[in-house]
């Protein structure tokens, strides 16, 4: 057991224990696992009298379906049948992307397949069943369509202009959603300013990138009117309803399982179009159907993220305090909002977090979301939180730079203090519990800027740009029901445990919450075997089945750890309660002189104790051997949920310094500094997994991924050859270290940890890039930052 | 991303791949599949048949014959990389290799097949016309050799008849006076380049004798610029008059990572790196 790090919880008792577990960096078992090749993926599961579809996909951004013939298809080798949007509404009824708590949402209805109208390139008009997808994809090419191309919407700078295409006639026009914040009086701040800074910010469209792509199998058992959905989703509980309501099924005879899962990123807790067609198909056939998406149709359809541009201005006083921040922030969407969480929580996080970490009275924002003729765009890791902190940063260093002073000085200045908790983002959210000061000041010392600052002179003789930036941010974790439920959504905000000793001695735990590949299970395992005094290895763990598993919302918005790590550490300690009550009685003493350690029950003043396996053994088999009224429950189930506030905020401090050659305009990362207050950290390992894993997908955001549309709306560069991620080679050395303060809304402390990365490191490369380029005066405002923009930037080409 | 239906052929020798592909026009060889299995699963082509040439003994061979190293069509990116002539004789081959995708690749992808397929952007064909390569070419009517300058005629379009099969690619040695140098800008490693040129330089003493410059990943084929070159020998470094000299060389064609723009700045600056090597 290396790498022991103090776990500076005092409610979880002291870690020189025998089983104390949370807090270590121990190996996950599952990745093992993975390793071996043994992951059980929702593309490996082949059942009896399965059949596979293929969709046809609209080649347009905008256009019409004059007719459709899909008889020669039909006959195609190996074709089942062809089924257009009029066999597949007998089966699924339509959805509509809004919720009721953010202020009037405007958004058709959507159904599985389009009928009359395409409004993306890769919307599903037709679906090929056939004995493989191969042979489906063979008949696609036979289907005719006679398609009237429109003119497309694409660019949503001109979406709500008089003369733009406005893609739902019924709305009058493009708007989706706007809301406004309004705290103080930002007109009259700015007035009394001594300087005001500006900018506008562009993030390009990119994705999620999964490693294993979205996939079902759906098979509808019509003897027991049960369906079973086979998906790699992040939230079984959910899908559980929504297939039940829109298939017209009893939800109870709903089951979905996600067993392993291969990435998420939050790509995968949308309902999509071809996923329920599937479903609808298989209550059509009676028989399973497969539908694995491919890369292409992963670029196309997966929802698309960020597609922002936001505008700016700080005011600050004499000494680099802030009087007022102004946000107004534009977003495109795509053609509808995507169902169930809607397509407005990424502006409406955006709206909320700008400024979070800083002391700002008089703040206003303005967020407008639009709908266009592009892949329509949900909730990604760090939904918000790149605009939001890179507007905030940006502005901070601009204005560091006007009045000359340092960068991390000015923030210094501004932070909410440490102690000065609860308190309120400047939008008005309540936080608590956060950090800033001391995060900070533990990533100053981590830098070394004077050293930086010497090299960036130094550097400048060999025609390098060398630069730095510090950012604090908060990301928003462990989300209350005042997220989505309240809206009316169908979404847990509550997660359960169950956890049970068998008959072999065996611990076994279940949860609500999901695995995607971070590490779920192992600190599930963690928490339960260091809360009931069992060995690691005695503990096993299901999760994602919906006729398995307590019921809850699944995994998304850094919730797993915090909220189901909490469901089952109540959950193992009401089991070990009953275990000592049984070993009092067995052993006819006081369970207070009771403790359970590898695996044994003890007596605390010594002597002789029992094992679990033959308390077990006693309670299932020989319970006639246990006094009268023993009660004979070995089996725990607790829930456990966010109460009083929509949010358990986390924080984080960042840096990172740049080196960009001038003639190519080539940026390399040469290190990257992160800083996590997380609360208590179950398995260290896992959270800087969860860091450095956020880190790399802030750098694609930043220096790479890009979802490229030409002017007709067309996605230039579907492949993995051509969307660039970040790859061995472009990961720096990211150094993670922590400060620890527990949230107080649990017993483990523990806060979200997976999305800071993704959200800070955006606004942290951009503002080092800026502190490069600004040595001569210049600056970019787009990402990804290409090594074309830093070119044009200087004026090269 | 199924490939449509084709046939399979596994040659056991070239006679029978050539017999093969003259009697079915729409066959292709596979060798690799690097580059062709994409592309069938994209669609994007339906081959009849692909003639698999992979198994086909000998085709892997790398040798010394006379003045020149002679690389068997089959041998893969890493053979050539780890292969001890190559190492001795033709340093610079594998520092270029390394620049070629990524090992996984680099294991299947072959030699023959990258000189073959022509992607402009791709560094071996640029090698091949730079070391004014030698290719073999084997048809119904026998073996001939193409110069490597004269094989490129356009976008993907080579002098390689439809009866032929490219078995062996030559390269002459570099005499003691001569360099290839080579440099390329990309947006991440193993990525084709958004610009790359090699450079054949002649030196005496310190001054350049004779220079050839060819580009890859600029426009339609390995770009070679030889009045921009002559400009290089006579005047040595202008940013500015060698750009000038660049653009009306070279028809040059923008891309997702690079506008013509992009690409022509990098090939000017490209020359100041080379000649920096140069000096080192
Ligand atoms: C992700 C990725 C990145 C890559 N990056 C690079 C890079 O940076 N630089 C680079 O240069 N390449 C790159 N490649 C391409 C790689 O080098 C390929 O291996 C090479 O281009 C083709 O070789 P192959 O043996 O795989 O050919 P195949 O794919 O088998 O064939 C390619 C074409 O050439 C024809 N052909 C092949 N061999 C012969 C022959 N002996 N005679 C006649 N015709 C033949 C085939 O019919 C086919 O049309 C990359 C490939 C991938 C998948």
């Amino acid at each position: 057991m290396d790498d022991i790090k103090v776990n500076q919880n005092p409610k979880l008792g002291s870690m020189d224990r025998p089983n104390s577990y949370i807090g270590r960096s121990l190996p996950r078992e599952n990745a093992k696992k993975h390793l071996e090749g043994g992951g059980q993926f929702v593309d490996d599961l082949v059942l009896p009298r399965m059949l596979h579809v293929a969709f046809l996909r609209s080649p347009f951004a905008h256009a019409e379906i004059k007719s459709i013939n899909v008889e020669e298809a039909k006959t195609s080798l190996g074709v089942f049948d062809v089924y257009t949007s009029k066999e597949i509404d007998e089966y699924c009824t339509p959805w509509v992307g809004t919720l009721g708590h953010l202020g009037e949402m405007r958004s058709p209805e959507q159904t599985p397949l389009a009928e009359k109208i395409v409004r993306w390139q890769g919307e599903p008009i037709a679906v090929v069943i056939a004995n493989n997808r191969a042979q489906a994809e063979d008949a696609l090419e036979l289907i005719e369509v006679d398609w009237e191309e429109k003119d497309a919407q694409v660019d949503m700078e001109t979406a709500l202009d008089d003369n733009a295409v406005i893609i739902h006639p019924e709305l009058g026009s493009n708007l989706f959603w706007t809301r406004t914040v309004n705290q103080g009086d930002v007109n009259q701040a700015f007035e009394t300013s001594h300087a005001v800074v500006e900018t506008t910010l562009d993030f390009a469209r990119h994705t999620g990138v999964t490693l294993e792509s979205r996939g079902i199998v759906a098979d509808w058992n019509k003897a027991e009117g049960k369906i079973t959905i086979y998906h790699n989703g992040q939230a079984p509980h959910m899908m559980q309803h929504i297939i039940a309501k829109h298939l017209e099924i009893n939800e109870g005879l709903v089951r979905i399982v996600s067993r392993d899962v291969g990435g998420s990123f939050g790509i995968k807790v949308h309902v999509y179009p071809d996923e329920m067609a599937v479903a609808a198909i298989s209550k059509k056939l009676g028989r399973p159907i497969k539908f694995i998406a491919d890369r292409l149709e992963s670029f196309t359809t997966d929802i698309h993220a960020r597609c922002h541009k936001i505008s700016g201005k700080l005011g600050i006083d004499k000494e680099g305090k802030i009087l007022a921040m102004e946000i107004n922030d534009l977003s495109g969407i795509g053609p509808f909002s995507m169902y169930p969480r809607t397509s407005a929580i990424e502006t409406n996080q955006v709206l909320n977090l700008s400024g979070a970490p800083y002391v700002i009275p008089n703040y206003k924002a303005v967020g407008t979301v639009v709908f266009q003729n592009k892949t329509p765009m949900c909730q990604y890791r760090a939904v918000g939180h790149p605009i939001a902190v890179a507007i905030t940063e940006a502005l901070i260093d601009k204005a560091a730079n006007k009045i000359d002073i340092g960068l991390s000085e000015i923030r210094k200045k501004n932070f909410i203090p440490d102690n000065a908790y609860p308190n309120k983002t400047p939008s008005g959210v309540p936080l608590e519990d956060l950090s800033h000061q001391a995060s900070m000041d533990k990533l100053l010392t981590m830098m070394n800027i004077q050293e930086i600052e010497k090299e960036k002179i130094a550097n400048l003789d060999k025609n390098v740009l060398s630069g730095y930036g510090v950012i604090s941010m908060c990301e928003v974790t462990n989300p209350s029901p005042l997220f989505y439920g309240v809206g009316g959504a169908h979404i847990s905000s509550q997660d359960g445990a169950s956890i049970r000793l068998e008959g072999s001695g065996a611990i076994h735990l279940s949860s609500s919450i999901t695995e995607q590949g971070q590490g779920t299970e192992a600190i599930m395992k963690q928490i339960a075997a260091d809360q009931l005094g069992v060995s690691m290895d005695s503990v096993r763990v299901t999760l994602g089945d919906t006729d398995a598993t307590p019921y809850g919302g699944g995994t998304w918005a850094s919730r797993g750890a915090g909220i189901g790590g909490e469901a089952v550490l109540k959950a193992a300690r009401t089991l070990k309660d009953n275990i000592l009550d049984i070993a009092a009685a067995i052993m006819q003493t006081d369970k207070n002189s009771l403790d359970v350690e590898n695996n044994t029950v003890i007596r605390k003043n010594g002597g002789e104790g029992i094992t679990l396996q033959q308390l077990a053994e006693t309670v299932y088999y020989r319970g006639h051997e246990l006094p009268k009224g023993t009660n004979p429950e070995l089996l725990a189930t607790a829930s456990f949920l966010i109460e009083g506030i929509p949010f358990v905020f986390t924080n984080s401090a960042m840096g990172c310094k740049v080196s960009i050659h001038q003639d190519t305009g080539i940026i390399k990362i040469d290190k990257f500094w992160a800083v996590e207050d997380c609360g208590t950290q179950i398995n260290p390992k896992l959270v800087e997994e969860q860091i450095r894993g956020g880190v790399i997908q802030g750098i694609g955001g930043a220096l790479f991924e890009e979802c490229v549309y030409d002017d007709q709306g067309n996605m230039q560069n579907a492949t993995m050859a051509d969307y660039l991620v970040p790859m061995a080679y472009e990961m720096p050395d990211i150094i993670v270290d922590h400060v620890t303060t527990n949230s107080g809304r649990s017993i483990i402390g523990a806060k979200g940890a997976g999305e800071a990365g993704t959200g800070g490191a955006p606004a942290v490369i951009m503002n080092a890039i800026n502190n490069a380029l600004n040595q001569l005066g210049k600056e970019v405002v787009s990402q990804p930052i290409t090594p074309e923009k830093i070119l044009r930037a200087l004026g090269k080409i | 991303m199924k490939a449509p239906d084709f046939s399979y052929f596994e040659a056991q020798n070239i006679e029978d791949a050539i017999k093969y592909k003259s009697e079915d026009d729409e066959a292709v060889i596979l060798a690799g599949g690097q580059s062709l299995l994409p592309a069938l699963n994209m669609r994007l082509s339906s081959p009849s048949c692909l003639i698999d040439i992979s198994k086909i003994n000998n085709l892997n061979e790398i040798k010394i014959e006379g003045d020149f190293i002679n690389i068997g069509a089959l041998a893969t990116h890493s053979d050539v990389m780890n292969n001890d002539l190559v190492r001795e004789k033709y340093p610079c081959l594998v520092d270029i290799l390394k620049m070629v995708a990524h090992a996984a690749i680099r294991n299947k992808g072959t030699h023959g097949g990258s000189i073959a397929y022509g992607d402009p952007a791709a560094e071996l064909p640029a090698f091949a016309v730079a070391m004014d390569a030698e290719i073999v070419l084997s048809g119904l009517s026998g073996q001939r050799i193409v110069n490597a300058k004269d094989f490129y005629l356009g976008l993907f379009e080579t002098d390689l008849k439809s009866d032929e099969i490219l078995t062996a690619i030559r390269y002459p040695f570099l005499s003691h006076n001569q360099h290839l140098i080579f440099d390329e800008v990309c947006r991440r490693h193993g990525d084709y380049a958004m610009a790359g040129l090699m450079a054949k330089v002649e030196l005496d003493q310190s001054k350049i004798n004779n220079l050839d410059l060819v580009y890859f990943a600029t426009g339609d084929k390995p770009n070679v610029a030889q009045n921009t070159a002559r400009l290089v020998i006579d005047n040595g470094y202008d940013y500015e008059k060698l750009k000038k000299s660049l653009a009306s060389e070279i028809d040059f064609a923008g891309d997702l990572n690079s506008s013509s723009e992009m690409k022509l700045h990098l090939a000017t600056i490209l020359i100041n790196k080379i000649l920096n090597k140069l000096e080192r």
